[in-house]
């Protein structure tokens, strides 16, 4: 059966498997860097046949089950909301819906996966924004666990999974701070444990090390278990921080123990390390654009400029959003790279800040990232540019060839008490 | 005995009732009357053990250098002291018969200093702690409620002699300390005291000298106050009801003995510039002279200071300068904390240029030498020594009324003073002798003989070389050893001199040494005493050797040190006083900002009025109004400064209806579940950088709340973001008045853990009747009032809580109400109906969707969200379609921040009611402009582009709702508070300014003793469920 469907009057149940697709004539920010104004993108068994210029070549409408029209629309790959607690966190101030930190100090071996709440109200809002997949992040600690990447969309988490344990999260002590990991929350002493502290990672990373190369049966560790990968390259070490002493010292110790995937996490002061970072081969997961500068002193603007800031210097970079409220918060990760656009990135490399850069840096990039061929069509169109507040309205969302609904209990909410007064008299 | 420094003839019992008459000689006359009366108290004989101690009938003291006071200094006078007092000086002066004659060789006399900031010789408060929260007093007794408030504390009951903790204040130079127990806001009374070894019934000079007063509730662990507006709030409403106390003639202890004590000089604790304005408006409505005890950055804010004439007592503790070696950790030091190291040893110097008088405290310096440091670097800086010693001395002692007393040494005067070897105001000088009341205490004699030099040491049958070195009272001492090598190959033998350090102690003509020696034949250590002859040439004594025997020494001068020649002072290039920027920080202005007319050209214009957008049209903007919006051909004044907006937009400044910045000590009094009493305008923080940041985003005004910490909370602040002004220029004069109330999970501690489950009310039920209560107590208040206006009652207590909540019942003061879900929404309404009363202004109103059309037909507005939620329970069927549905119900509907980060783009979240709910681009700009003007009562001069109105602008690069906006310009009244280029030359001159005082930190650095580590801070901000004075970087949960 062939279908032409006019967004509009959109319908919110087809099944695509085995079916061929094609998208026509919307605005199309590849991911990469590219754009086609009117693209013609051809979608089969979840995967992306071709991306064509919809102008100049020529479809045979008969060869397609479903041609959908989106007359301007744009399409953009699907957004990446990497290191954040989105499904593991429900209501911030109720502890019994938060699940995001164990106890202990070295807890690679805790696992965010099985604890991810696919049907989360929080997710399907943030779903509704273009964000497809999230790097599902536990907190606290030394090492607070391990990561997985999954999808918003699915009946479990094991269906939702894109990527199971693709890395470990390690807390950098802080510097110049006594703000330090074991201390409380308000302590202002400068921290005096930063060495020991230090060689308490670098201890545990010799143990595991060791573990890696020589393992046996009889002296199975848990703990250590989980860090295997992470020497082998299969799993990522994820290192938060974002001073400079932290970032000159997490250079050393990457290089010593030879770890193959290090990405820093928050790294304000990354673009004062320029090349160094760059030279070490150290992609960076950059802090939340909208927020406060660290100091009175500092540009007010500087959070904005950051990104901008590490483009110049080659860094390969994304964006992500920890911090107050953080799982809410993430449906405004597409405004986040709206404002480091407005601030010096261009549109594309904006774009990318949330989309193929992230998967490079997670190492999902073959399949996932960006609209070219051969890769997943995990996709969204928006009506107009998704990175402004004022256009980014999802009119359809398409994750590994499947239709996923765009819709959320907010909008159900907001559409029932529009008819309660419109019907009253 | 204290009544005998006084010559007063009134000797019959005495009556006297207090009036509130601000009669200066009424005060000193009264003053004293009290300091005789209470010395009669205090008088007492204690029974000799043995015979009476025989005691010395006078002194003379010859060949003085004398400061008499600051000044008069006489050289070479004699001065003659007898009965504790100074009884006569003079060149000609013949000394008595029975005088004892002490010749002082020149030396230098200063009177004794007095430290207004003490806590000498009393015991430390004490505190129960407790995890729950306390919301009575503890204290037992006929107490004031509040144990914070305590002006029935005595000092002079509590005071015991304590020599040991006099000590560092004597070798300061200070004889005498006006001691108060330094605790809570109404601390009591201070008793004025000799310090020293004095005997108990002659250390207390005048046992009741002044009030103390200060924000900080100290060990007091009662709930309320938990703010420095609670704080304001709970000191006036307290001498509110000490007057009701004095009009019914009904008084509690509390209340009687500040009654008493109402007459004595009154001294207010601060702990920045800012509070000095804070408290100095306190003292005014009482009408109390007031001196402050000031934190030492009044340089700041001096003008001010000026203006309303305040008497400081001001510390020397001037920071040290901070390790900056690391420029890592350097980077993290404020400019703030840079500009303050530069400036604070200027303070005095900058008061002086100021003409604002002030005494110096050494509160804050445990270290005699520091302080006397600190005193010569005000010296090197441009005070006059004068100027010093009058601050140390005769200021106190008039702001006691006690300066015929002390101060000086003039004629008739207490005998209290130091003596040194120099004059210590230029030169580091020898402490030699403190007098008390007419008693010696001798501490340093001066080293009579100079023994510095080579001398020839003969011990134990050897000679070694002794050097003496650097200070003639404190010498250091080397001892060089010579020892012969024969080496078997070159047959030579070679002399080699070893260095031991020798510790030694010098008293007069005594020394003792001793070092240690690594000889083959004296191994060991050795120690040596001896005397030294009259000429210092030579020393001879017994020494304890190695091996334990007893031998002669002997040492032979054989150089005598060369005379240095006196090095002259580095003369300080100093001498330019470094000037602090408003406010003294980073993009602090310099300047002041220029009231020229202000023309902008060519620019998109959202009016916000029927003529929505003009297209490259004019604006003009002259004293602060707009005075043309149209076409762009309009003539316009050829002084103004003209903008050329082309491309750009220019739209009314937004205006924040719910925003926490620039508030100092405390966003929430939650103390109490009723604080109506408490004003955020008492507590306006110029210092906020986020003000400048917010400029930064457009904001040009914002409604400072209380928190939602309980139900009803305190009154608001309407500012204007003024960068670089004082509190009171940034308060919008003639603003409508406001006030925060609260319900839900915050007013019911729902998230603030298992210890807080005893203030009422603790469900949403308590909360409805905490409303009930507070305005029938209002009504009866007011119903006493109108009685007492018509003469039937004699006397009224005034209570400030009542005042303002009659307000609310009257439609003068408006309410913000911080709500989230439909019951209490609809709850409030309800209340306020049946008080008859309009609730002005629903604020977070997350579910205000749910009950917009109730919401219309009660009359209320609503300031939201764009599109938080999620944080906690109550939230969880937030919508961000709630602006838009509202809206359309035909509310005023604003969005607002609540958050410093999100107030500086402002202009995006209101974007988003074009994505949630369709809202129109036009309709969806007003909702952080003309409408949040409307909810304020402000959009008859705010919120829109018209003649006549605030010339308050922003000047956008794009249209702003657009994710690409920035902002060019922001104007506030007519002048350019911000502007996108002056923001990179102020990022130029930070940059600049930290350098040059990094500069001189690293030469401090490399000269004196290593820096203090620098302890980051980090910035906290406020929110609306922030307890306690300090912000936090903790969840917010709103």
């Amino acid at each position: 059966m062939k279908v032409i469907i006019s967004l509009i009057l959109f319908l919110t149940i087809f099944h695509v498997n085995g079916q061929r697709v094609l998208l026509l004539n919307g605005l199309l920010h590849v991911g990469n860097g590219s754009v086609v104004e009117t693209s013609a993108i051809g979608i089969q068994d979840g995967k992306i046949l071709f991306v064509k210029n919809a102008l100049t070549s020529n479809f045979d409408q008969t060869q397609w089950d479903t041609i959908i029209k989106l007359d301007g629309q744009q399409i953009y790959p699907g957004f990446v909301a990497t290191n954040s607690t989105l499904g593991l966190n429900e209501i911030d101030a109720v502890r019994a819906t938060r699940d995001f930190q164990d106890v202990g100090e070295f807890n690679p071996h805790v696992r965010a996966q099985i604890a991810y709440m696919v049907e989360s109200r929080v997710i399907e809002t943030v779903k509704s924004n273009g964000i497809l997949i999230t790097q599902t992040t536990p907190r606290g600690g030394i090492i607070s666990g391990t990561s997985s990447l999954m999808f918003l969309d699915g009946w479990n988490w094991e269906d939702a999974t894109l990527l199971k344990d693709d890395g470990v999260h390690l807390n950098w002590p802080e510097a110049n701070n006594g703000d330090s990991w074991n201390s409380e929350v308000n302590s202002k002493n400068k921290n005096k444990d930063y060495k020991s502290q230090c060689a308490e990672i670098f201890d545990f990373f010799q143990m595991a090390s060791v573990y890696a190369k020589d393992k046996k049966p009889t002296n199975f560790d848990q703990r250590l278990e989980a860090m295997v990968d992470c020497f082998k390259g299969t799993k990522r070490v994820f290192i938060h921080a974002s001073e400079l002493q932290q970032l000159t010292d997490i250079i050393s110790f990457v290089s010593e123990f030879k770890i193959p995937f290090p990405v820093i996490v928050g790294g304000h002061d990354a673009y004062l390390l320029g090349a160094r970072l760059k030279d070490a081969q150290i992609p960076v997961m950059l802090q939340r654009v909208h927020s406060l500068p660290n100091s009175e002193d500092e540009n007010v603007a500087l959070p904005y400029q950051l990104a901008s800031l590490l483009q110049k210097e080659e860094i390969l970079f994304c964006l992500q959003n920890e911090g107050d409220m953080e799982a809410m918060n993430t449906r405004n990760l597409p405004f986040q790279a709206g404002t480091a656009m407005a601030y010096g990135l261009t549109e594309e490399q904006a774009v990318r800040s949330i989309s193929l850069s992230a998967c490079e840096i997670l190492g999902i990039d073959q399949n996932y990232g960006s609209i070219e061929t051969g890769k997943s069509a995990t996709l969204f169109v928006s009506k107009g540019s998704a990175l402004d507040m004022r256009s980014n309205q999802v009119t359809l969302i398409i994750r590994d060839g499947q239709l996923v609904d765009h819709h959320n209990f907010q909008e159900k909410l907001y559409l029932k008490y529009k008819k309660k007064y419109e019907e009253k008299p | 005995m204290s009544n005998k420094f006084f010559n007063n003839k009134v000797n019959t019992p005495f009556f006297y009732k207090f009036t509130l008459e601000n009669n200066l000689m009424m005060r000193l006359f009264t003053l004293s009357l009290f300091l005789l009366l209470n010395s009669i108290i205090f008088a007492q004989n204690q029974p000799n053990n043995g015979v009476a101690k025989s005691k010395v009938s006078s002194y003379f003291l010859q060949h003085v250098n004398l400061f008499v006071s600051p000044t008069e200094i006489l050289e070479n006078v004699s001065v003659l002291i007898e009965n504790e007092k100074i009884k006569d000086f003079g060149k000609l002066l013949l000394s008595p018969s029975d005088a004892v004659v002490i010749d002082m060789n020149g030396k230098t006399i200063i009177p004794s200093f007095i430290e207004l900031y003490s806590n000498i010789g009393l015991p430390a408060p004490v505190s129960h702690h407790s995890n729950r929260p306390q919301l009575n007093t503890l204290n037992k007794g006929d107490y004031y409620w509040n144990e914070a408030i305590h002006p029935e504390v005595d000092a002079a009951t509590l005071f015991h002699v304590d020599p040991t903790a006099s000590e560092s204040l004597i070798k300061m130079g200070f004889g005498f300390a006006l001691s108060h127990q330094q605790d809570g806001i109404a601390r009591g009374t201070a008793a004025l005291v000799s310090i020293g070894d004095v005997p108990i019934n002659k250390a207390i000079i005048s046992p009741l000298s002044a009030n103390f007063y200060s924000f900080s509730k100290g060990t007091s662990n009662q709930s309320y106050p938990s703010s420095q507006m609670g704080s304001i709030a709970l000191l006036r409403q307290a001498f509110y009801d000490r007057i009701y106390a004095q009009e019914t003639n009904n008084y509690s202890l509390s209340m009687k003995s500040w009654t008493d004590h109402l007459a004595l000089p009154n001294f207010f604790k601060v702990e920045d510039k800012w509070e000095i304005i804070r408290a100095s408006k306190i003292a005014k409505e009482f009408d109390l002279p007031m001196n402050f005890i000031g934190s030492g950055n009044e340089y700041a804010n001096v003008t001010y200071l000026k203006d309303i004439k305040a008497q400081l007592v001001v510390p020397i503790n001037f920071p040290d300068a901070f390790d900056v070696q690391d420029p890592y950790v350097a980077k993290q030091i404020p400019l703030s904390d840079l500009k303050h190291w530069e400036l604070a040893p200027f303070n005095t110097k900058i008061l002086l240029d100021n003409e604002v008088r002030f005494a110096i405290t050494s509160n804050g310096i445990a270290a005699p030498d520091v302080f006397w440091k600190n005193i010569r670097k005000q010296v090197e800086l441009g005070v006059s020594t004068a100027s010093i010693l009058n601050s140390l001395t005769l200021v106190p002692a008039s702001y006691l009324g006690i300066d015929s007393l002390i101060g000086s040494l003039n004629k008739g005067k207490l005998a209290s003073f130091c003596v040194y070897n120099l004059n210590p105001f230029e030169n580091e000088a020898l402490l030699l002798e403190s007098w008390h009341l007419g008693e010696r205490t001798v501490l340093n004699s001066e080293q009579k003989n100079n023994v510095l030099g080579k001398f020839s040491l003969t011990l134990n049958g050897k000679k070694y070389l002794l050097q003496l070195l650097d200070d003639k009272e404190k010498p250091t001492a080397q001892l060089i050893e010579y020892v012969k090598k024969y080496d078997p190959k070159t047959k030579l033998t070679t002399t080699d001199t070893l260095t031991n350090k020798v510790l030694v102690r010098l008293n007069q003509d005594d020394i003792s040494m001793s070092f240690n020696l690594d000889d083959q034949k004296d191994k060991g250590s050795f120690q040596l005493h001896g005397r030294i002859s009259a000429e210092g040439g030579v020393m001879e004594g017994d020494a304890l050797i190695a091996d334990g025997t007893w031998v002669l020494w002997a040492a032979i001068r054989q150089e005598k040190p060369s005379q240095k020649e006196k090095t002259n002072k580095e003369v300080t290039t100093e001498l330019t006083t470094p000037s602090a920027w408003l406010p003294n920080m980073a993009f602090g202005t310099i300047s002041k900002s220029s009231d020229k007319p202000i023309v902008i050209k060519n620019a998109q214009i959202w009016t916000n009025e029927s003529e929505q957008i003009l297209t490259d049209a004019m604006v003009i903007c002259s004293a602060g109004k707009i005075v043309y919006v149209g076409k762009d051909n309009q003539a316009y004044p050829p002084n103004a400064l003209v903008i050329d907006a082309k491309n750009q937009h220019l739209t009314s400044g937004i205006i924040d209806e719910h925003s926490h910045i620039a508030i100092s000590k405390g966003v929430n009094e939650g103390g109490e579940s009723v604080t109506a009493e408490v004003s955020i305008g008492d507590v306006v923080n110029p210092d906020d950088i986020n003000i400048y940041r917010q400029l930064s985003g457009g904001v040009t005004a914002a409604q400072l709340l209380h928190g939602s910490a309980n139900t009803i909370g305190g009154q608001s602040a309407l500012i204007k973001l003024k960068w670089g002004a004082s509190p009171s220029e940034m308060l919008i004069t003639n603003a409508p008045k406001f006030i925060k109330c609260a319900l839900g999970e915050n007013v019911k501690q729902a998230n603030w853990g298992d210890f807080n489950t005893v203030r009422f009310p603790q469900t949403r039920m308590g909360v409805e009747q905490v409303f009930y209560d507070g305005f029938n107590r209002a009504l009866i208040y007011q119903e006493k009032i109108e009685k007492f206006k018509q003469g039937k009652i004699p006397a009224i207590r005034k209570d400030l809580e009542l005042d303002i909540l009659s307000e609310i019942l009257s439609g003068e003061r408006k309410i913000t109400c911080h709500s989230y879900v439909q019951s209490e929404i609809n709850m409030l309404m309800k209340v306020a109906d049946s008080m008859h009363f309009t609730v002005n202004t629903f604020t977070h109103i997350l579910e205000g969707y749910k009950v917009a059309d109730k919401m219309k037909a009660h009359g209320v507005g609503a300031s939201t969200f764009s599109d938080w939620w999620a944080y906690k329970f109550e939230v969880n069927d937030a919508i961000p379609y709630n602006a838009s549905l509202m809206s359309q119900q035909g509310l005023v509907v604003a969005i607002n921040s609540d958050d410093a980060e999100m107030g500086r783009r402002l202009n995006q979240e209101a974007a988003k009611s074009v994505k949630y709910g369709g809202m129109s681009e036009i309709e969806a700009w007003k909702m952080v402009t003309l409408n949040p003007a409307k909810l304020l009562h402000l959009d008859d001069r705010m919120g829109s582009i018209k003649v006549g109105k605030d010339a308050d602008l922003v000047l956008w690069s794009d249209n702003p709702l657009s994710i690409n906006a920035k902002v060019n310009y922001t104007i506030i009244d007519g002048e350019i508070k911000y502007s996108a280029i002056e923001d990179i030359s102020a990022q130029e001159r930070n940059r600049l300014e930290r350098a040059r005082i990094t500069a001189l930190m690293l030469k401090s650095n490399k000269s004196s003793a290593p820096g203090k580590k620098y302890e980051k801070k980090k910035k906290q901000e406020f929110h609306c469920n922030t307890l306690g004075e300090e912000g936090t970087d903790s969840e917010n949960t709103h």
